[in-house]
């Protein structure tokens, strides 16, 4: 009988190689220890033994039953531990997206504006406004635009009614700020401006400027470079380089036309310069001493600068943006890059 | 104005390439946009400004060069010789309108042969982009082009009764200009006319009836000053533009007319072998008033901020030709030359001397004095608001102020008046200022739905403009769109109004504007018995496949009402008691008739009364609703212990029926 208990050992080793999951593991432990399990059915082979080999074959099968039963629990806890993965709660991943917020942003002119208005501020100059419907007198007279004077015709300038019409520049706030205030004065003035232009890639009826005016005695010519230069450097970068070219506005004496080296190309000739090197940013020059007549200022005493810049011209050198009209689309593709 | 780089050579001296040339242009004003190799030689594109019509012509940008660079001017040959017969026995002249026209040349040239003019001239009027003609045409602008006067020649025999009168166009009058134009004449236009009629249109473009033809045996030849406005007037009126009308417009030398004509007859006769007659016609109205400034070099000091040596200044100024008549100390006295209209004032010299001085060889001043400055108030408003706004995902937009008269656009939240037309607008889209930006935000909002944008949150500061007196009232307005529901947007108006200081009540009041905003769903708001602006959810007319909502607010109110002033308050030592309460009314009862239901009764401290739900259902009766509140109480000197049934003995003043609302 000895043998036979050997045999159910052995087989049950054999069995145990081929498990591998916990579900098979239990069905061997009901095979061999269940009910109407092998080791039970070991048991019921007592009664047909002698009666003095009855207690010691009980006994090993006891020892057997013990023996199975560690093996069945060592199995068990084998195949399980090899499927806990599958069965624990799910790995966190840390590679996933972030949840972002839905961030949204400034219309590039308006961070245009304040990014100049930042510069001109740490210079001392305050920012004011004025109406954008407006008087011809501020438009034009009072900034020595003669009555002639073709800007003044229908084709440059939207009318209300005859003496009234749409700023066609912010030069207008100049003459209203220097009616109210005395020197010295120190002002920016950005807004919105109006000219009868047809809309195409670069024009717009409607589009942003920022006039400047400083005024006080003994400020010159130099000190208007020095302080567009530090506005240049400021915005567009320490490398670029500033230069001036005599030109022509009715309000300014000597006037000068402000450029830059290209910052697409660093001055080598690209299509955005015209293969010049230069792009053309502002308009600028000394107060003329009729202005300064039209409000009563002591024209010997003082002198000052004022400088006059398209806003959206400079977004789109700033960035590259080679249609205007993208800034009144409001595309939020467009408005989601700035 | 385009030049030659091989004709501007014949005047001056220069050793510059035409890149060279066109940077030492470009330094002293006359900007060179282009430059384009034509044959052997080089045409240059100058942008000339208005006030410089002396650069019109070659001589005038040869004195530049002269002026910048040293170097002399060469000036053409202008001499004439004498003949026998006189002009006066071929033609007639008198001018009528001697402020219109104040100077009127003519010269005659007999015996002439038409015929191309030579290679020579040819080529340069091809590399400035004129098309040769004949010979007596192509020297008239040839010449123009030289000196910036323009010419024109006329078929002296053709010229009805050997007359020419200089006068105002007739009614009925017309004219065939020479490129081919009929037009109707107006007695406000001035003309050349023979013995007949009108032969050109003074200083726009002669008539094609007495024009050089092969034909041609005999020419004169009128060189004249006629008045700037004048020639700009009929120039628009008749729609003809010509390079005459340009210069003529801007304004030439009134003194160089007489030369510019012996130039021109001179080359004549070296081309065409004709004769000049004797003498000339000359009638001018005024004599020419030389202008005398003085400039003292301690203002041009003043105004460059530079201290240009005397000599440097009275070299500039003499190269330009002006006349220096005296330069002691610290003066120079001067007398300005003819060609230099736009000259009459010290500041003017100033600017002569810093143009050729060079603008980037004065100093870049690197101090000025301080001066603080502070941001204003409008600023600090918009600036929080933006901030805010974009912190909560929105995008600001800029929309035009300039709009169509589309029903949308005639929405007018702020006035009774109608919205301000403009005058001359350019097409019916834009002829209308914004009376308000919602409209736009609403057209923005459909363009980006069309461009796959489904949800937007949108808002924009711009002004709305209100028929005023003289002037319109400019009203600054923040509008949103948001596709948002309504109590959502209504937070973020309610936070943002926190964010400025604000905290005075907001009274909602409904508010009608059907194809803007839905029914019933749209609010007037007021504070302080004011209108601070209007909400509501966008009307389904907009058919909007989102639920959105929209507001426009008076930002000059804000501006007002905006407090930055902050105060610290000590922290509460002792903890809040919160005490959570649902009551049943009528539908119609709102809840800011509860809250103030509440607060009325002032009960002691009760600090907040916060709505949490509402609820409508199985328990609630129809009709009625159930709305949930939660009250907080606090002490500041002790932990309150409070019972529900403690809070409700307080709130027993409370009226057992809430009043329905009051709007």
């Amino acid at each position: 009988m000895t043998e036979k208990l050997e045999e159910v050992k052995s087989n049950l080793q054999d069995e145990t190689k081929t498990i591998t999951t916990r579900k098979d593991a239990e069905q061997l432990k009901i095979k061999y220890l269940g009910r109407k399990g092998i080791v039970n059915d070991l048991m019921k082979l007592i009664p047909a033994l002698p009666t003095e080999k009855r207690a010691a074959f009980g006994q090993r099968v006891n020892f057997l039953k013990i023996e199975i039963a560690d093996i069945i629990d060592e199995l068990i806890t084998k195949v399980s531990a090899e499927v806990i993965p599958k069965i624990k709660t799910e790995l966190f991943d840390i590679t996933l997206p972030g949840k972002r917020p839905f961030i949204g942003k400034k219309h590039p002119i308006t961070q245009t504006i304040d990014d100049i208005k930042e510069v001109f501020a740490r210079l001392g100059f305050d920012v004011v406004y004025g109406p954008e419907v407006e008087l011809e007198y501020y438009n034009f007279e009072a900034l020595n635009i003669p009555t002639d004077h073709p800007s003044r015709t229908d084709f440059d300038t939207f009318y209300i009614r005859d003496d009234v019409l749409l700023r066609s520049q912010t030069s207008t706030v100049q003459i209203r700020i220097m009616e109210k205030q005395k020197p010295p004065i120190r002002i920016i003035a950005p807004g919105r401006v109006y000219r009868p232009d047809t809309v195409d890639a670069r024009h717009s009826f409607m589009f942003h400027q920022v006039e400047g005016l400083f005024v006080d005695e003994g400020v010159s010519f130099a000190d208007l470079k020095g302080v567009l230069n530090q506005f240049i450097k400021t915005y567009f970068g320490q490398n670029i380089r500033m230069r001036l070219r005599p030109s022509f506005f009715p309000f300014t004496e000597p006037s000068a036309e402000v450029d830059i080296s290209c910052s697409i190309c660093g001055g080598r000739g690209c299509s955005v310069c015209s293969y010049s090197g230069w792009v053309e940013i502002l308009g600028a020059g000394m107060v003329d001493p009729n202005v300064f007549k039209a409000v009563h200022y002591d024209e010997e005493k003082y002198t000052g600068f004022a400088f006059g810049m398209g806003v959206e011209r400079i977004t789109m050198l700033k960035y590259g943006i080679c249609d205007i009209r993208l800034f009144y689309e409001n595309d939020i593709r467009f408005l989601s890059q700035f | 104005m385009k030049i030659s780089y091989n004709w501007l050579k014949e005047y001056v001296y220069i050793c510059l390439s035409p890149q060279e040339l066109a940077d030492k242009l470009t330094n002293v004003g006359l900007v060179v946009a282009d430059i384009q190799p034509v044959e052997d030689d080089f045409c240059l594109d100058i942008e000339v400004t208005s006030n410089r019509p002396d650069c019109l012509g070659i001589i005038g940008i040869a004195r530049e060069i002269a002026a910048a660079e040293g170097g002399n001017l060469y000036f053409p040959e202008t001499n004439v010789g004498s003949a026998h017969v006189d002009i006066s026995e071929f033609i007639n002249v008198s001018v009528e309108e001697p402020i219109l026209c104040p100077r009127y040349t003519a010269r005659v040239v007999r015996h002439i042969t038409v015929t191309p003019s030579p290679e020579w001239m040819q080529k340069r009027l091809k590399c400035v982009g004129l098309r040769p003609v004949n010979n007596i045409v192509d020297i008239t602008n040839y010449v123009m082009v030289e000196t910036g006067q323009p010419l024109h020649a006329f078929d002296l025999d053709r010229l009805a009764e050997q007359k020419i009168i200089v006068r105002k166009a007739r009614i009925g009058e017309e004219i065939v200009a020479i490129n081919g134009a009929r037009r109707a004449l107006f007695p406000d236009m001035l003309v050349i006319a023979d013995g007949r009629r009108p032969v050109a249109i003074a200083g726009v473009m002669g008539g094609v009836e007495t024009e050089v033809s092969g034909s041609t045996r005999n020419i004169l030849l009128e060189c004249a000053q006629f008045e700037q406005r004048q020639v700009r007037r009929t120039s628009r009126a008749l729609g003809i533009t010509s390079d005459s009308s340009y210069r003529f417009e801007r304004g030439i030398d009134p003194e160089g007319i007489d030369r510019v004509s012996q130039r021109a007859v001179r080359l004549i006769k070296d081309c065409t072998g004709g004769e000049i007659a004797g003498g000339t016609v000359n009638i001018r109205s005024e004599r020419h008033e030389t202008k005398k400034i003085v400039l003292r070099m301690e203002r041009l000091h003043k105004v460059l901020g530079v201290e240009v040596k005397r000599d440097v200044a009275i070299d500039i100024l003499k190269k330009l030709q002006f006349n220096i008549l005296n330069d002691v100390d610290n003066f120079i006295d001067l007398e300005v030359p003819s060609f230099r209209g736009d000259i009459s004032r010290e500041i003017d010299l100033i600017e002569e001397v810093a143009r050729i001085y060079g603008y980037n060889n004065i100093p870049t001043k690197t101090s000025i004095n301080v001066r603080g400055s502070t941001k204003n108030k409008v600023e600090v408003v918009e600036d929080t608001i933006r901030q805010f706004l974009i912190g909560l995902g929105f995008y600001e937009v800029k929309t035009f102020s300039i709009v169509d008269t589309a029903p949308l656009q005639a929405v007018n939240l702020w006035s009774d008046k109608e919205g301000i037309d403009i005058a001359n607008p350019l097409r019916q889209e834009e002829s209308r200022l914004r009376t308000s930006l919602l409209p736009s935000l609403i057209n923005t909002k459909r363009y980006n739905m069309h461009h796959g944008t489904e949800q937007i949150k949108i808002f924009e500061i711009a002004k709305v403009y209100l028929a005023g007196a003289k002037l319109p009232h400019e009203k600054t307005c923040l509008s949103i769109l948001a596709d948002t529901d309504y109590l959502t947007l209504k937070g973020i108006v309610e936070s943002l109004l926190f964010n400025l200081g604000i905290f005075s009540k907001c009274e909602w009041i409904i508010f009608c504007e059907p194809g803007l905003l839905r029914n019933e769903r749209a609010a007037r708001v007021q504070m302080d018995g004011i209108t601070v602006g209007y909400f509501g959810e966008a009307s389904q007319e907009l058919r909007f496949k989102t639920v959105s909502c929209l507001t426009e607010l008076d930002m000059d109110f804000l501006v007002e009402k905006s407090n930055f002033v902050k105060k610290y308050h000590e922290l509460p030592q002792y903890p809040p008691v919160f005490r959570d309460l649902a009551i049943i009314v009528d539908e119609e009862v709102t809840w800011s008739s509860i809250e103030r239901c509440i607060t009325d009764t002032k009960t002691a401290f009760l600090k907040e009364v916060n709505f949490f739900d509402v609820y409508r259902g199985k328990q609630i009766p129809s009709g009625k609703k159930s709305i949930a509140l939660n009250l907080l109480f606090q002490a500041i000197d002790r932990t309150l212990k409070m019972k529900r049934s403690i809070v409700l003995s307080k709130l027993s003043s409370m009226p057992s029926t809430i009043p329905l609302a009051q709007n």
